[in-house]
């Protein structure tokens, strides 16, 4: 804990000031996790500062007549300990009289007021430039028109509108949920680029809904909006109001309300839309139209509004619910608190916060945020970057330059000059340098698995169909899925009557035949013989075929192997036309997998031999199950894909041409490899043919540093020539 | 009328003055300042610098040949040239061509190519480094007349009020040759004398004497932002500023003045009289020394700060609940009682009597750690000082409040045109480029320095360390060399003089409780053996680092010249630098010779550790030539300068940051 000492060596500049606060500041008083705490705040210049009571007791007693001094002795005499020190009363001053809250009986130079009109200028623009993901332009101020706006709510902007409110969202959920499958499904439509113009249109629309939300509740609370504009959000526009004089209301709910009020209202927009959607025709444009209005009012609402890992909406309710206020900023300054003093062993460090549960919140919103941060840059850049490459470059190099590079800076700027670290320099130094080497090493020296994917389908080196020999109807089944039969057991019998009756017909035939023929060679007419013989004969070819056909009512296993595919026991009773499939019949040693992999990855599989690394398979009916398998073989680069699955348009990854002829060729050749199972038990087979696999390759251990180079590397290959 | 217009025009330019608000550039701004001033320094390069040297000499012929009034003649016109801005290159060559000139007819010295060299350097603002005795007071005397002509008021400032009065006594006759009227501030004049002072061109001073002027000034002008708006209370009160503002200043020992002083801010206080705290501050005295260090406090001597334990917290606070009864408030508020107590602490442990401060009088005196000299007039601020007393158990004085504060630095800074001398600036270049924005010119000295520098004894015990030093006195002594023996404290120079009197060797002392006869034992320092006197052994304090030469007689340069002891090593560099350079002045024979020991105060505080490995390492009493003692006291010296500069880094920043967002004035 730092000294407090009770003089400071500046005390007289201030000590003869005949302070008073400005006329129209306002004061109030708000309740943090049980402590009182009394926001100042200047309406013109939307300026807070939070005190505490013995500070506000010390503000109070400023009336223009009395000294500081005189204050100050006031309130040492009351509070003794507890009272501000010479040093802290300064700074209490210093940034009143620097927020222009505190009008001194000292003529402030105007050199003084200039200067300070530019840093701050200077300061708007910094963060600008900081939060490029989060540029903000501004474009008017709506106050008159939410002083219009305002009191056609009032009747419903009370406890009883919330609550139907509240009624209203669960009416929309129940009466929409049944048709869930419909809604998931028009997603497509959604994003399509058709669509992209109604969408924009619905967006602007609902979030100009959104922020008079936000603005309609401050007004109700009495507090101002003076600013509306648009933020870029990762370029995109996403309007905004300043509704920040709403910190200043007293109650933590009102506060809440004031940040939720957007959601609010959004959320009431899609209920509405969801509701239009539901009872309109299918396919018309006012259907269109509710759906993109459902679609972005409630999703973005979710996903941005609400999130409090950002500064939006969400971050500002939790920070009032929690009752931590600039949980943001002060979450940060834990951890780097926390760090100075655990790992530094810094003294004289003071805490953001001297509450326990507090600092809990703090440490965990802090990390939270950090790890969110991180996962933000990369997601979005890497989003970006897939779409438009260049722009995504530049994004997150300024990204990055101001999120990590800059505090980066600031942090060995401080290490070289800061003045808390003065006499202890070398040692710090030391242990940053060591922390550093030891995050190095573990990510650029210890070795971690390397996992890269592919996706497979599983095919047959033979054809495992067995077809109906002959059209007949299904009699027997005698094998079911599963059965491991060996070539030419029975595996389904047919009847077909027809064909019955037509032997018998056939045998009828050639006993007339032979004995007309009989009696022909007795009677010694040869040549009716010959006739009858040459008839004779073509019956029993006849016969000959008919009974081959008879023979292929029984269905026999064409080889051995595993009964697959439809259940012949399904069969029984059905008619089956000649040539279509009665079951498969597959040889597991049969079965492999082919798979393709972007060029990219080429050089793993063949520079490191498939012996190096660990291929494991998951098919897709039963992802549970890591299936081991080894690479058979590897074919070298094509263009053409074994099987319509991996082409984008199939469900798979590989973008390929639109049209006919190049909807089965690949834009970039593919390298196309076959897995077997490595040890497949008894019983044990590779899924059906047709079936997709997703493919996993353990590669030799790899530190974790050399890994993300790796991607980064193919990431960037073939955009940019390097 | 006159009176009342120069009232007016001293209100004028402190006006002006005020309004420029230096800043100390930070960041990126102080590394483009300092490439500014290299960039500067290349136009006026040393090496462009001689050849304007050469040409003025080249004049100085047909100068010489000039009759008296000829030579007014020249200088009236350059003079109005100069006044007008009108100067260039060529009309500074012949200016300082007449200024020579004047100073050879006035005063008898001709000042030599080189210090030509260094007055041009000083007319372009450059901090200039000559070795001691190679003439820089004649150097400033031929460069200010320009400097004064250009800029109307020179402020000539120097270390003690000694040297401004003899300097400016002794260059009168020149300054007024050029048509410059010139004074002196002395401590003792009132405020009418001191307006008349600063009215005149040439103004000679120390710079506590100008800064507190000034300072008074901006008291006495309130939130005065021009000039016109203060005509009014000038013509009601009659009191108008001191200072007619800050235009130029020619600083004499600038590392002195612009680096050593800068550790501590100016400070204008009056007594509080209203609080008797005086009880409270005896009874917070015998409360710390019944704490024990260790268990209940440790003190962190370089900082000067007393961390208390938790036992010591526990111990206090039986202690106040006893107190209370007393019925003093403060007994009652924990914080403010624990901060005096550590206040007690730290006036017990961290500052020595002798060392820190004196007693004069029954009064605690504190002593320049840099010059040696009684500072009569400070006192430590926030009831250190009252802590102190209560400690020596004198007469606890009233706590003093600030009325206004200025660091030096700031205050040089303000001045549009700043240039100095000094014997040792190459040590602090880089923070005079950065903090004044001075680049510093090296102008080498006319004869060679034919000083020898014995290599350093280092001892184990501070007892082998005296013993050594008064072994090698007397040996010295016998061969007929004066000495000069310098001390870092009082105490030390007390405890020497002792040693030596028990060995039977004549000596005088010169420390800050004999600063009456300084002048008088300079004199003396240079004898060698005559008929019926032994060499002098001078044993002094740093007082006699600067000032007057000490002048050789024949015997002693026989014998070998002056040889300068230092007794322990300084926290700076330079001011053991300046110190040895007593010797071998103008290319006369010395020597000099540093004594060391690992019980001196600035092992103990800047380099613990390294200690502990020399004493592991070294065997026997003497461990001088060990790689690594002398690595242990370069590092401790290395330190301790640092420590020092962070102080007046920390000062300046404090300063801006007030100047920048406290309201007030």
């Amino acid at each position: 804990m730092a000294e407090r000492p009770t003089f400071s060596p500046f005390w007289h500049r201030v000590r003869a000031m005949k302070p008073r606060l400005r006329p129209h500041v306002q004061i109030t008083r708000q309740f943090y996790r049980g402590r009182r705490w009394h926001v100042v705040r200047d309406p013109s210049s939307n300026q807070f500062y939070r005190l505490n009571p013995i500070a506000h007791e010390f503000v109070g007693l400023f009336d223009g007549q009395r000294t500081i001094e005189e204050i100050w002795k006031i309130v040492l005499e009351r509070h003794g300990d507890a009272a501000p020190t010479q040093g802290e009363a300064i700074q209490l001053i210093t940034q009143l009289y620097n927020s222009n809250l505190l009008a001194a009986d000292v003529a402030p130079e105007t050199e003084q007021l200039l200067q300070r009109g530019r840093e701050r200028t200077k300061q708007k623009a910094t963060q600008q430039a900081i939060g490029i993901m989060y540029f903000k332009i501004r474009v008017f101020n709506p106050d008159k028109y939410l002083s219009w706006v305002e009191p056609l709510f009032r009747p419903v902007l009370n406890r009883w509108g919330f609550l139907a409110w509240l009624l209203f969202m669960i009416y929309c959920l129940g009466s929409v949920l049944p048709e869930w499958e419909t809604l998931a499904s028009g997603v497509d439509s959604v994003i399509a680029p058709a669509n992209w113009g109604w969408l924009i249109v619905v967006f602007i629309v609902t979030k100009g809904i959104h922020e008079t939300g936000h603005g309609v509740i401050c007004k109700r609370y009495g507090g101002q909006v003076p600013e509306f504009g648009f933020m870029l959000l990762v370029l995109f526009p996403a309007p905004y109001v300043d509704a920040s004089s709403a910190w200043a209301l007293p109650s933590k709910w009102k506060r809440m309300a004031v940040g939720a009020g957007g959601m609010i209202f959004e959320l009431a927009v899609a209920g509405a839309a969801a509701l239009v959607w539901k009872s309109s025709a299918d396919g018309s444009l006012v259907r269109q139209i509710a759906y993109n209005a459902m679609f972005t009012a409630s999703l973005s609402t979710i996903l941005f509004n609400a999130n409090p890992l950002m500064r939006f909406d969400g971050y500002f309710i939790l920070s009032d619910l929690l009752e931590v206020p600039n949980l943001m900023q002060r979450s940060m300054k834990m951890l780097q608190y926390l760090w100075k003093v655990h790992v530094y062993r810094l003294k004289n460090e003071t805490p953001p916060t001297s509450s326990r549960s507090e600092a809990t919140i703090l440490v965990l919103y802090g990390i939270g945020a950090m790890c969110y941060r991180v996962f933000l840059f990369v997601s979005i850049t890497l989003a970006v970057m897939g779409r438009l490459f260049a722009l995504g470059l530049v994004l997150a190099i300024w990204t990055a330059g101001m999120w990590f590079v800059l505090p980066i800076g600031k942090f060995v700027h401080w290490l070289a000059t800061g003045n808390n670290i003065a006499d202890c320099r070398a040692r710090v130094i030391a242990i940053s340098l060591a922390s550093f080497a030891i995050g190095g090493g573990f990510l650029g020296m210890i070795p971690f698995p390397d996992h890269r994917r592919a996706s497979g389908v599983v095919e047959s080196v033979e054809d495992p169909g067995v077809f109906f020999g002959t059209a007949g109807f299904v009699e027997t089944a005698h094998v079911r899925i599963g059965d491991v039969v060996r070539e030419g057991d029975p595996l389904v019998t047919c009847s077909n009557d027809q064909m019955v009756s037509r032997l018998a017909q056939l045998n009828a035939k050639i006993s007339e035949a032979r004995a007309v023929e009989q009696r022909a060679l007795g009677n010694d007419r040869q040549a009716e013989a010959q006739i009858a013989r040459e008839s004779l004969h073509a019956l029993d070819e006849q016969l000959v075929y008919l009974q081959e056909r008879l023979e292929k009512l029984v269905v026999r296993a064409p080889r051995d192997g595993t009964v697959v595919g439809q259940d012949p026991e399904l069969l029984v009773g059905r008619y089956v036309e000649q040539g279509s499939a009665a079951c498969q019949v597959i040889d597991p040693d049969d079965l492999r997998i082919v798979a393709l992999l972007d060029q990219r990855e080429a050089a793993w599989p063949t520079a490191l031999g498939s012996k190096n690394f660990k291929s494991e398979v998951r098919l897709l009916s039963r992802v549970q199950d890591a299936l081991p398998a080894e690479i058979v073989s590897i074919q070298p680069l094509g263009r053409e894909l074994p099987h319509a699955s991996f082409s984008a348009q199939g469900g798979g990854q590989v973008e390929t041409g639109q049209d006919e002829q190049s909807s089965m060729l690949a834009k970039d050749p593919q390298l196309k490899m076959y897995l077997r199972l490595s040890d497949a038990g008894e019983g044990e087979w590779l899924g059906l043919p047709g079936e997709r696999a997703k493919l996993r390759f353990t590669l030799p251990d790899k530190p974790l540093l050399v890994q993300w180079l790796d991607r980064l590397h193919k990431l960037v290959q073939g955009k940019v020539n390097i | 009328m006159s009176q009342a217009l120069t009232k007016y025009h001293a209100l004028h330019e402190a006006v002006r003055s005020r309004r420029r608000k230096p800043e100390v550039p930070k960041g990126l701004d102080s590394l483009a300042t300092k490439a500014v001033v290299k960039a500067r320094n290349l136009r006026a390069r040393p090496a462009w610098l001689m050849a304007q040297a050469r040409l003025s000499d080249e004049l100085s012929p047909t100068i010489r040949g000039l009759a008296e009034a000829a030579l007014d003649e020249q200088i009236r016109e350059v003079r109005d040239r100069f006044v007008r801005g009108r100067e260039d290159d060529a009309l500074v060559r012949r200016a300082l061509a007449l200024t020579r000139e004047v100073a050879r007819r006035a005063t008898g010295e001709e000042p030599f190519l080189v210090q030509l060299k260094g007055a041009l350097a000083l007319y372009h603002g450059r901090i200039i480094e000559m070795l001691t005795g190679e003439g820089k007071t004649l150097t400033g005397s031929i460069a200010a007349p320009l400097i004064a002509w250009k800029h109307k008021h020179l402020h000539v400032l120097t270390v003690n009020d000694y040297l401004a009065a003899r300097d400016a006594e002794s260059r009168r006759p020149i300054y007024e040759r050029c048509l410059l009227t010139v004074g002196a501030i002395q401590q003792e004049m009132d405020s009418a004398a001191r307006f008349d002072v600063y009215a005149k061109h040439v103004i000679y001073g120390t710079p506590k004497q100008v800064t507190a002027d000034y300072l008074r000034d901006q008291i006495r002008m309130g939130q005065l932002l021009s000039a016109w708006a203060g005509r009014q209370q000038l013509n009601q009160t009659g009191s108008g500023p001191l200072v007619p503002g800050l235009q130029a200043c020619m600083v004499d020992e600038a590392d002195a003045v612009l680096i050593d002083e800068g550790v501590v801010p100016l400070i204008i206080a009056r007594s509080r009289q209203e609080d008797e705290m005086s009880e409270v501050y005896r009874t917070a005295s015998a409360l710390a020394s019944k704490l024990d260090e260790g268990p209940d406090f440790k003190i962190d001597h370089v900082k000067r700060k007393a961390e208390l334990k938790r036992r010591g917290e526990h111990r206090l606070e039986q202690m106040f609940d006893d107190l209370v009864s007393t019925g003093e408030p403060i007994w009652r508020a924990t914080r403010r009682a624990e901060e005096l107590v550590r206040q007690a602490l730290i006036a017990r442990y961290c500052y020595r009597h002798g060392q820190h401060y004196h007693i004069v009088d029954g009064r605690v005196v504190i002593v320049d750690e840099y010059t040696g000299r009684f500072l009569p007039d400070r006192s430590w601020e926030h009831g250190l000082h009252q802590s102190v007393e209560a400690k020596e158990d004198v007469t606890v004085t009233a706590d003093r409040e600030t009325l206004a504060r200025m660091s030096f630095q700031r205050f040089f800074r303000s001045y549009p045109f700043l240039c100095g001398m000094t014997g040792t600036a190459a040590d602090a270049t880089s923070e005079m480029e950065k903090v004044y924005a001075r680049p510093v010119v090296v102008v080498e000295t006319n004869r060679p320095l034919i000083r020898v520098q014995m290599p350093m004894r280092a001892f184990r015990t501070s007892e082998a360390k005296w013993n050594a030093i008064v072994d090698s006195i007397a040996e010295l002594h016998a061969a007929g060399r004066p000495m000069l023996v310098g001390t870092r404290s009082i105490a030390a120079s007390e405890f020497l003089a002792e040693r030596l009197s028990n060995r039977g060797l004549p000596h005088t002392v010169l420390n800050a409780l004999h600063d009456q006869e300084e002048a008088g034992l300079i004199a003396e320092a240079g004898h060698g053996r005559g008929p019926g006197r032994e060499p002098s052994i001078t044993v002094a304090t740093n007082m006699a680092g600067r000032g007057t030469d000490i002048l050789l007689d024949d015997a002693a340069r026989e014998a070998g010249g002056l040889h300068v002891i230092l007794t322990e090593l300084h926290g700076a560099k330079r001011v053991d630098r300046q110190f040895i350079g007593r010797a071998g002045r103008q290319g006369d024979p010395g020597s000099a010779q540093t004594f060391v020991s690992l019980e001196d105060e600035l092992v103990l505080q800047h380099a613990k550790e390294l200690r502990a490995l020399a004493l592991r390492l070294t065997k026997g009493e003497e461990i001088s030539g060990v790689p690594i003692v002398n690595r242990l006291f370069r590092e401790a010296q290395r330190r301790s300068e640092a420590h020092a500069r962070r102080g007046r880094e920390a000062v300046l920043r404090q300063d801006d940051w007030m100047e920048k967002y406290l309201p007030g004035a």
